[in-house]
C-alpha cells in the first residue's frame, strides 16, 4: 500500500465516525492545547527575561576582579598613603601571582579581541548637596576617556575633558531629589561633595573618648566643591554596565579627595599590597557570543570573573527545571487523551473484526492491517496537535489580553506572556502524532494478530 | 485425479483444539486438479469442506501434510508469503458475501488493489470493468445493503477476480441465494472458468448443483474424501 492510500483510508475510516473520531481528537486537542499552553507561557517567561537583558545591554559585560578580592584603595582611605594606580610590591607568596587592576591592566585588556571597553569600578559613599538640600549617594569615578566613549547618556551639558578638573555630572533623578526639577539648568552651578573619612588625629581621638553615640568613631568629613558639567538621565536599573550611578567624577578630582572605599569588612584585614589597584574592572565586549572566550582568557590571568551571561547560563537551566515541571502537568492531559485514543481504536478493531478479516483474505499482511489502523491512530494526532496548537493560540491571546487589559491600569507596560517558537509549534505536532501512534501500538498490534478465519465468521 | 495437477494435496490433515478436546477437521485427503478445472466439493455440515478451502486459501495451515500450487509448495509459507498468495493467485468467495459493509460496490471490488500497490485511477478502472464483466453495470456506488444477495455476491466475486488470480475459491457461494440466483451465480463462476481459465473450487452442500456446473466432485465426509468422480473430462 501507498503512503497516501494509507492516508486516505485513514481518513476516509475516521470521516465515518464522525462523532466519535471528534470527541477523541477533542481529548487530544485539549491534551496537547494545554501542554502548548504551559510551554508556550514557559517560553514568554524566558523570552521577556531575555528581552529584557539584551535591551538594558547587560550580556555584553564582564567584572573582573582579583581572585583574592582586593579593593580600588588602601584599607585606611587615605589616597596620599599610597598612590592608586601604583602596582603592588611583590607578594611574599611566590606561588601566589596577583593580577593587579591598574591602568595598566586595562590597556592589555582593550587589546583582546573582542573587547570594546574596560572600565574600572571605583565607588564611594558621599553626600551631595546643592543649595539647602542634601542627598546621599554613591559616586562613582569614570575617566574622561570613559565618559567621552558614548557609554554615559548626557541629557544637558558635556563631559568633561580631562581627568583633573573638580566636574561632575550628575543623574537627573538627584536632581529632581535636590529640588531641581528643570535639570538642563543645573549645568554650570556648583555643589558640594562631602566625604566620610577616618579620622585617627588627636582631636578625634579626645572626641571619641570623651563624647557618646555616633562622636565614639574616629570618623570626620571632608567638603568638595564640584562644578556641574553635564546631565545624564538615569536608566531603569541603572543604564548600562559598568555606568549605573547617580554622580560621575573624573579618577585626578577622586584621588584629591580624602574619602572611605570599603567594599566589605573584610577589607579591614587585607594585606595593603593586596588592596592595590581596582577592586574591580568592567569590560564592555562587542557581543554576548564573545564573552565566554574573553572570560576564558582572563581567567587564565588568575583574575575571578563574573558576567550575567553565567547568570543567564543559570536560569536556562532553572527553566529546564520548570519546562521540565510544566511537561510532567501536561502530560496528564496528554496521558488521558492517549487513552482515549486507545479505546477509540480497540473499539474500531472490535466493529471492524470482520472487515480485517476481509483485509487479509484478500491479500492484506499483518503488517499492512497493523499499518493501516496506525495511520488511523496517527491522524488522530495529526488532527489533535494541529488542532491543539490552535486552541492553545487562541487561548494564550484571550488570557494575553486579560492579564494585560488588568496590568495597563496599573501602568505596566504591554507584556507577551506566551512565546510560540517555531519547534514548540512543530514539537507539539509531532509529539501529539507520536504519542497517539504509541496509543495505537497495542490496539493495532491486537488488529494485526487477527485470525482470518474467525474474523471471516464474525458477525 | 490430475496427475500433473496445478492444486495438489497430499495427505492433508489439520486438527484443532477446542480446549480440552481434539478435533480433526481434515485427515489424510489428498487430491490433484488440473489448471482451468471446476472442482466442487460437497459434503454435509462439519465434513471439513471450509476447513479445506480454508488450507488452500492460505488462511489457515495444516497440521500435517503438503499443499502444492503450480508446482509449488506453499502449505509451509509463512503468513506473510501467503498474503501475497491471495493478493496475487488465489481468489475468494465466501456464503456470506463478506463484503465491507461501508463501501459502495466499486470501492469493496476495488479493496484488493490496494494492497497491490495499484494507483487510485487504475483501481477504479478495473473494478468497473469488473462489475460490467458481472453484470453490474450502473450500481458502482451502490453500498451492499442496497444490493440484493445475489448482486452482493457479484459483487463479491468480481473483487474475487480483480487482481486477476490463478485459482477462484468458491465457500458455500450459493449459501444464502434462492435457487434460481444460486445458479446465475454458478453460471457466472463458469463462465469465467471458461474465459479466462479460472481454476475454480466450490464447495456447496448442493450436489446437484456442482453436478450441473463442475468438472469433478469429491465428497467430504468426517474430513476424509468419500468419494471422487470425473463429471467432465479434460477437452
Amino acid at each position: 500500500m501507498r503512503a497516501s492510500d494509507y492516508l486516505e483510508h485513514a481518513w476516509s475510516n475516521l470521516w465515518k465516525k464522525k462523532l466519535r473520531t471528534f470527541l477523541t481528537t477533542s481529548g487530544v486537542v485539549i491534551g496537547i492545547g494545554a501542554l502548548v499552553c504551559m510551554f508556550a507561557f514557559g517560553q514568554g517567561i524566558q523570552q521577556n527575561i531575555r528581552d529584557q537583558f539584551e535591551a538594558m545591554d547587560l550580556l555584553n559585560y564582564i567584572n573582573v576582579s582579583p581572585r583574592h578580592g582586593g579593593a580600588p584603595t588602601p584599607a585606611d582611605g587615605d589616597p596620599d598613603a599610597q598612590p592608586r594606580h601604583t602596582a603592588p610590591p611583590p607578594v611574599s607568596d611566590p606561588n601566589q601571582e596577583v593580577t593587579v587592576l591598574d591602568d595598566a591592566f586595562i590597556d592589555e585588556v582593550l587589546q583582546i579581541d573582542g573587547v570594546e571597553a574596560a572600565f574600572p569600578e571605583m565607588r564611594f559613599p558621599a553626600q551631595v548637596r546643592l543649595g539647602d538640600k542634601e542627598q546621599f549617594t554613591l559616586v562613582q569615578v569614570v575617566s574622561s576617556k570613559g565618559c567621552g566613549s558614548g557609554l554615559i547618556q548626557l541629557r544637558a551639558g558635556a563631559p568633561y575633558t580631562s581627568d583633573e578638573p573638580n566636574e561632575v555630572i550628575l543623574s537627573d533623578t538627584l536632581l529632581r531629589r535636590l529640588g531641581n526639577t528643570k535639570s538642563e539648568t543645573a549645568v554650570g552651578t556648583e555643589v558640594e561633595i562631602r566625604t566620610i573619612t577616618l579620622d585617627f588625629s588627636v582631636a578625634s581621638l579626645m572626641r571619641m573618648a570623651f563624647s557618646r553615640g555616633d562622636q565614639r568613631l574616629p570618623i570626620s568629613d571632608r567638603r568638595y566643591s564640584f562644578k556641574v558639567v553635564g546631565v545624564v538621565e538615569r536608566m531603569g536599573f541603572g543604564g548600562a554596565l559598568p555606568i549605573r550611578s547617580d554622580v560621575f567624577i573624573p579618577p585626578g578630582a577622586a584621588d584629591r579627595m580624602r574619602k572611605l572605599v570599603l567594599t566589605g569588612v573584610s577589607d579591614l584585614f587585607q594585606p595593603a599590597e593586596k588592596l592595590a589597584g581596582y577592586s574591580t574592572v568592567t569590560i564592555r565586549v562587542a557581543s554576548p557570543a564573545q564573552v565566554a572566550t574573553v572570560k576564558a582568557k582572563l581567567e587564565e590571568r588568575g583574575l575571578r570573573t563574573f558576567a550575567l551571561m553565567d547568570q543567564l547560563a543559570e536560569m536556562r537551566m532553572g527553566f529546564v527545571i520548570m519546562d521540565m515541571f510544566l511537561l510532567a502537568v501536561g502530560m496528564i492531559g496528554i496521558t488521558v487523551a492517549s487513552l482515549g485514543i486507545v479505546n477509540t481504536m480497540v473499539m474500531s478493531i472490535l466493529e471492524r473484526y470482520r472487515e480485517i478479516g476481509i483485509m487479509k483474505a484478500v491479500g492484506a499482511t499483518d503488517g499492512d492491517v497493523q499499518k493501516i489502523f496506525l495511520f488511523e491512530s496517527g491522524m488522530i494526532g495529526l488532527l489533535g496537535g494541529v488542532f491543539g496548537l490552535l486552541l492553545a493560540k487562541v487561548v494564550s491571546f484571550v488570557i494575553n489580553e486579560v492579564v494585560n487589559g488588568f496590568a495597563s491600569g496599573e501602568g505596566v507596560p504591554f507584556i507577551q506572556y506566551f512565546s510560540f517558537p517555531w519547534w514548540l509549534c512543530a514539537g507539539a505536532v509531532a509529539f501529539s502524532i507520536l504519542v497517539s501512534l504509541i496509543a495505537g501500538i497495542y490496539p493495532t498490534r491486537r488488529a494485526a494478530r487477527v485470525d482470518p478465519v474467525v474474523a471471516l465468521r464474525h458477525d | 485425479m490430475d496427475a500433473d495437477g496445478f492444486i495438489q494435496t497430499t495427505d492433508l490433515t489439520k486438527v484443532y483444539f477446542s480446549g480440552p478436546a481434539q478435533v480433526v477437521a481434515l485427515h489424510g485427503v489428498s487430491l490433484s486438479l488440473g489448471r482451468g478445472r471446476f472442482l466442487g466439493v460437497a459434503g454435509a455440515s462439519g465434513s471439513g469442506k471450509s476447513t479445506l478451502m480454508n488450507l488452500l486459501g492460505g488462511l489457515d495451515t495444516p497440521s500435517s501434510g503438503s499443499i502444492h500450487l503450480d508446482g509449488k509448495l506453499i502449505s509451509d509459507r509463512s503468513k506473510a508469503e501467503l498474503a501475497l498468495l491471495r493478493r496475487h493467485t488465489v481468489g475468494m468467495i465466501f456464503q456470506s458475501f463478506n463484503l465491507v459493509a461501508s463501501y459502495s460496490a466499486l470501492e469493496n471490488v476495488a479493496f484488493p488493489l490496494l494492497f497491490a500497490n495499484v494507483a487510485k485511477k487504475e483501481r477504479t478502472r478495473r473494478a468497473a470493468e469488473l462489475l460490467h464483466t458481472v453484470g453490474l453495470e450502473g450500481r458502482d456506488h451502490h453500498r451492499p445493503a442496497q444490493l440484493s444477495g445475489g448482486e452482493q455476491q457479484r459483487v463479491a466475486i468480481a473483487r474475487a477476480l480483480v487482481n486477476r488470480p490463478a485459482v477462484l475459491l468458491a465457500d458455500e457461494p450459493t449459501g444464502n441465494l434462492d435457487s434460481k440466483t444460486s445458479e446465475q451465480i454458478v453460471q457466472t463462476l463458469h463462465d469465467l472458468k471458461a474465459e479466462q481459465g479460472l481454476t475454480v473450487v466450490m464447495i456447496s452442500h448442493e450436489e446437484a448443483l456442482l453436478r450441473e456446473f463442475a468438472d469433478e466432485l469429491i465428497c467430504l465426509q468426517d474430513g476424509a474424501v468419500l468419494s471422487h468422480e470425473i463429471l467432465r473430462a479434460r477437452p
